[in-house]
């Protein structure tokens, strides 16, 4: 199979994209996760970097497994391990990892924009694995994939993404992946982590729950973080359960084929019923087996559109 | 000695609010009567503007060790370059001056390396840590010209409130600068669309305005004068007209950033539009430039924040706050207000030279006969560009590099003598 070229070398996040180049990227993933084992050493010799500044299970072990099945050797580094503890700068940490001989920089990083501050000062190619809470493109990705799987074409679906927003790099790059492919987004939650001001981006604020969950094709879920706004923007997980949390009842306001997506990590009986989400409208697990094929995807058109 | 006669020049004197046509002689270091005039050299100045030389009320350094960064060698060479005889420091230096002997110390530095007018402000709360007061008089005898904490605000209101009485009883100017941190403590930038998209946030423009109103209610209860510094929301102008009406003593400068910027330049994640406080919306900007022509907002002050590159380039959330600015304010004022239908010459340098001097007390805005001859040239034909690297200042995180300008400051005289 030969894989396509991609423009930028890099992947920085959803905003940015055409409509065509996230189909782009589906349509690659969709080849590779269909394709068989021995075949896919696309990324034979290439030196992948995993610089994970910030804790990360899924999206870690996605994108090392991801580098390994296209034969890519792979080197993670997570923060309490790297110079930055000793007070190198992520720039200078970026700048050696380059002159080591990195063939592609994979970025988790607390700073929103620290993936394009990397990308203007290193040649070799960066992938976004979530900045702060500005994008989370591959996670966006592995979602519209899903749900094109288990919904069909994304166009004029109605689609609600429900929780902490204000603080959600996944409900930002969600919100571009799902609008650029026709979907109707409504984001949901409390008026604190859903401020009005979303609607600045074009999208649906809504802080009715019902009203947000009426005939929508697919829900997704968001983690609230009730340990990052103090209490300050909510009064308590209780409380957020019993006016947002998703339960069997509530979830009959939904259409009655549409799915449930989850990020994770899921706290179940806080944002979902734990029932719901072992129930056959959930696709969680589905999301995570697809974010590896996403990023199979993401890694090669990347790192094979550099030329060192 | 010989007299200089500047011949054929537009002259600006914003303390007479004339603006005309004329030639203006000075001896030694004052201006004086052309009937006084003896033994002159003649400088051709027909076609350029004559006014006197700017005032700056927040410029900020951030060396006074001999290290490597903005000291006042090289500050007060980047205020001379955009037209300022006159620039006040904030006291966020290293030594901090919460008291007299390092005011006399930081004196001493002026004195060997200024090339213009240094004033200095002295920190309202010991260590500008917002706990205790610093000893508001002592500073005052030691030569302070106002007192603040900029570019931090008290946050405990008794200690704001108790600083403000207190230095009534020296006639000492109160500079705010403000801001409440409890609502905006990681604030990187303005509540707005563009931050909304980024990720970032977390400065409303609330923070700004209820410490606004806490300036405006402590001016009024005690009639006693606080000065606000760079106010930058919209509600903020509203809050200090009304004030103002009212006849409270209250008085507010811009930052010439806030007049002609928005937070969309921040969109890129570019370090050097993180401004202190952040660059805000359209209506903001509109709002300030119509509060300085109807006399809400007094002065213009250029928020010079020198910040070293290594420090400046890095992730936007880690990077500190600030842009330079002194090389460019007159340019950018002139330009932003000068298509505004109440635009005069005159105004413009009411805003940067004679307000800010009556502000902090000090001489300046005037050419009058027995004025100090602190004269700025001004060239209205010079095209120029602005290379943030050949600056004077040693700093460069100026978000107007590469900006092209109409005019440029082509001499400054200092009393009487050309720097």
């Amino acid at each position: 199979m030969e894989i396509p070229k991609w423009k930028t070398k890099n992947l920085l996040g959803i905003e940015s994209l055409s409509k065509f180049e996230i189909r782009k990227i589906l349509t690659l993933a969709k080849k590779l996760k269909h394709e068989s084992v021995k075949n896919k050493s696309y990324l034979a010799g290439k030196r992948i970097v995993n610089l994970f500044m910030e804790p990360s299970t899924r999206t870690r072990i996605a994108f090392e497994l991801a580098a390994k099945t296209l034969h890519a050797d792979v080197i993670s580094i997570a923060e309490k391990s790297s110079s930055l503890t000793k007070g190198e700068t992520l720039r200078d940490t970026a700048l050696n990892i380059q002159a080591l001989g990195a063939d592609a920089i994979v970025l988790r990083h607390s700073s929103p924009g620290s993936p394009l501050l990397l990308s203007r000062i290193i040649d070799v190619p960066i992938i976004n694995a979530g900045d702060g809470a500005h994008e989370h493109p591959s996670q966006a990705l592995l979602d519209v994939y899903t749900l094109e799987e288990k919904i069909g074409p994304l166009d004029g679906k109605k689609i609600t993404i429900l929780g902490d927003i204000l603080f959600s790099r996944v409900a930002r790059s969600n919100f571009w992946a799902l609008s650029k492919m026709g979907a109707k987004v409504t984001l949901a939650g409390p008026s604190t982590l859903v401020p009005k001001s979303f609607e600045s981006m074009g999208a649906i604020v809504s802080h009715d729950l019902k009203e947000s969950l009426a005939d929508a094709d697919a829900v997704m879920l968001l983690r609230i973080q009730h340990e990052r706004q103090s209490s300050s923007h909510f009064p308590s997980l209780e409380e957020y359960t019993r006016i947002f949390g998703l339960n069997k009842y509530r979830s009959k306001w939904l259409k009655k084929d549409a799915v449930i997506l989850h990020p994770g990590p899921i706290n179940r009986g806080v944002e979902i019923d734990s029932e719901l989400a072992d129930s056959a409208n959930s696709v969680i697990l589905d999301q995570v087996t697809n974010g590896v094929a996403v990023r199979m995807a993401i890694l090669c058109l990347c790192t094979l559109s550099y030329k060192k | 000695m010989k007299t200089i006669c500047l011949k054929g020049g537009r002259i600006i004197d914003p303390s007479t609010e004339k603006d005309e046509k004329g030639d203006l002689y000075f001896y030694d270091d004052k201006i004086i009567s052309p009937k006084d005039a003896k033994n002159t050299e003649v400088i051709d100045v027909t076609g350029k503007i004559i006014f006197p030389g700017l005032v700056d009320l927040r410029c900020h350094i951030n060396d006074l060790s001999g290290g490597n960064g903005e000291n006042i060698f090289s500050v007060t060479r980047a205020a001379a370059a955009g037209g300022y005889s006159t620039i006040v420091l904030m006291p966020n230096l290293n030594p901090i001056p919460d008291n007299p002997a390092t005011i006399q110390f930081i004196k001493d530095q002026i004195k060997r390396d200024a090339c213009i007018n240094v004033k200095l402000t002295g920190c309202l709360t010991k260590g500008s840590n917002g706990k205790a007061l610093a000893p508001l008089g002592s500073l005052k005898n030691a030569g302070v010209v106002a007192i603040t904490d900029s570019p931090l605000s008290p946050q405990d209101n008794q200690i704001f409130c108790k600083a403000v009485e207190y230095a009534s009883m020296f006639d000492l100017p109160v500079i705010d600068l403000p801001r409440d941190l409890s609502l905006s403590e990681n604030g990187n930038a303005h509540d707005g669309p563009s931050a909304l998209k980024m990720g970032l946030g977390g400065y409303p423009r609330i923070a700004e305005e209820l410490f606004v109103q806490r300036a405006i209610s402590i001016s009024r209860s005690l009639n006693t004068r606080v000065h606000l510094s760079s106010i930058s929301s919209f509600a903020s102008v509203d809050l200090i007209k009304e004030a103002k009406n009212r006849d409270v003593m209250i008085t507010a400068d811009v930052s010439p950033q806030h007049l002609a910027l928005t937070e969309t330049k921040i969109l890129n994640y570019d370090t050097n539009f993180k401004t202190t406080p952040p660059l805000r919306e359209e209506v903001d900007r509109k709002y300030l430039i119509d509060g300085l022509m109807d006399g809400t907002i007094d002065c213009i002050s250029t928020a010079h924040e020198p910040i070293k590159e290594y420090e400046k380039n890095i992730e936007y959330d880690l990077a500190p706050t600030g842009v330079t600015s002194l090389e460019t304010a007159f340019n950018i004022s002139l330009q932003q207000l000068s298509e505004h239908p109440k635009f005069t010459w005159v105004n413009l340098l009411k805003f940067m030279s004679l307000r800010p001097s009556e502000i902090i007390n000090v001489e300046g805005g005037g050419l009058r006969v027995g004025s100090t001859a602190n004269i700025v040239i001004f060239d209205p034909l010079k095209k120029w560009k602005y290379h943030s690297s050949k600056s004077k200042s040693r700093a460069f995180n100026t978000p107007f590099n590469n900006e092209e300008f109409h005019g440029k400051v082509s001499q400054i005289y200092l009393n009487g003598k050309a720097i």
